[in-house]
């Protein structure tokens, strides 16, 4: 485990990370562009997308595919009332803090899962092409839990959960990666041939200098954090591991794949920092996003990136192998 | 063409409630605006930037130009608006051609 955890930090997107974090804390004028981020955010929605549905239409539909897919479900509406009553119990958040920030943990965030994807595929561990789907159906469900933790102060907003749903159905990301999925599945074998320049040696680059504007924007955000307590960062840290440990129990009582309960893992204890902070202000505009959002991409995207994935993947094979 | 007075709204509030802030603007008898993206900015809770990440902080200027029923029908709605959402408006005189455009 310490050797895969070790090849993990020390692979190029990582130590890439690393170095934006590092010049983002020490202030360096070092950025990219935000055009420029929006564009490789899109190019791995894409790749991700289209090599999941290939690999599906490849596999056909399975009963696996539907196991994985209950259980994604099963935890995204779990893990924010979990996370809930623990931000409650340990801190002094207000209510809709506290709920907002229990959405972003209930949901899963697309660039822990393609660095997750990365990771796994290196390590040999041959996940389903349909977790891309997965990741889709994980979007929501945390949202419209969380709203229901945080009502109480809110009514007005109730009749807003139609709006709400729409904004994030249709969030730009959540189109491309299942459109790309669809396509990949309608396209298969044949559509690989003509983008596999395209959406495979590519990837690793486009994903490095990705991470590298992500280690950027997560040191901006703990620069600029004034609302975070070491209570709050303790939940950043270990909120992940307690996902982690739902995702397995579930894992084992519904029968999923090892491979895609490593996944699983590795979804269930990320954290959303696109989709779910816009649905948020939305929703919940009283709701601190100084807290929600330096947690997320701050404490918990860092954490999972450099330790989470090579843990949550031998914590997997260790008790479903 | 003679030069009209008419009401000048700057409005600045998140992304993400953009379209409901431009479906308010209809309602109020505007007949046009515009839309410009932010950079960067400060106020009471800190400096805020645009990251390319998550639009969930990201500004949004809506400059409208319209008469003054419709600026006041506007500033009515904002008013509720803005008990429940962040963001700020301002309202100017200008001076400008074809008055009959806005």
């Amino acid at each position: 485990m310490f050797d895969l955890a070790a090849q993990n930090l020390l692979s190029p997107a990582i130590l890439f990370f690393a170095l934006g974090l590092a010049a983002g804390l020490l202030r360096s004028d070092l950025s990219v562009p935000e055009t420029a981020a929006k564009t490789l955010s899109l190019y791995l929605m894409l790749a991700i997308g289209f090599k999941g549905g290939v690999e599906a239409a490849r596999a056909g539909l399975s009963a696996d595919f539907a196991t994985a897919a209950a259980a994604g479900v099963i935890l995204s509406l779990a893990i924010p009332v979990i996370a809930f009553y623990a931000l409650k119990t340990i801190s002094t958040l207000d209510r809709p803090t506290a709920a907002a920030t229990a959405a972003h943990y209930g949901s899963v965030s697309v660039v822990t899962f393609a660095a997750g994807s990365d990771f796994l595929r290196a390590s040999g561990v041959d996940f389903g092409g349909y977790m891309v789907a997965v990741v889709a159906l994980m979007e929501t469900p945390a949202i419209l839990v969380a709203l229901m933790l945080a009502q109480g102060g809110t009514a007005k907003r109730q009749g807003m959960q139609g709006a709400l749903l729409r904004e994030v159905a249709l969030n730009g990301s959540v189109v491309l990666l299942i459109g790309a999925f669809a396509i990949g599945a309608i396209t298969g074998e044949r559509g690989m041939q003509r983008l596999d320049l395209f959406v495979n040696p590519l990837f690793q680059g486009v994903l490095t200098l990705f991470l590298l504007d992500m280690g950027l924007v997560a040191a901006r955000r703990l620069r600029e954090a004034r609302a975070l307590t070491a209570p709050l960062v303790a939940f950043g840290l270990l909120m992940p591991l307690v996902s982690c440990a739902c995702a397995v129990g579930i894992s084992l009582a519904l029968g999923v794949r090892q491979e895609d309960a490593a996944m699983l893992a590795i979804l269930a204890a990320s954290a959303s920092y696109i989709a779910v902070p816009a649905a948020m202000r939305i929703a919940l505009p009283q709701a601190d996003p100084g807290v929600y959002l330096t947690l997320s991409l701050g404490i918990t995207f860092p954490f999972n990136l450099t330790i989470g994935i090579p843990l949550y993947q031998a914590v997997t094979a260790m008790l479903l192998g | 063409m003679t030069p009209t007075t008419r009401k000048k709204l700057e409005i600045i509030i998140e992304a993400p409630l953009l379209g409901r802030v431009e479906a308010l603007l209809g309602a109020s008898g505007a007949r046009g605006w515009s839309v410009f993206a932010s950079l960067a900015g400060h106020s009471s809770h800190g400096d805020w930037r645009s990251d390319g990440l998550s639009d969930a902080q990201d500004k949004r200027l809506v400059i409208a130009v319209v008469s003054d029923a419709a600026a006041q029908a506007a500033l009515e709605a904002l008013t509720g608006f803005f008990q429940d959402y962040p963001g700020v408006v301002y309202v100017s005189d200008v001076t400008v051609l074809r008055g009959e455009k806005f």
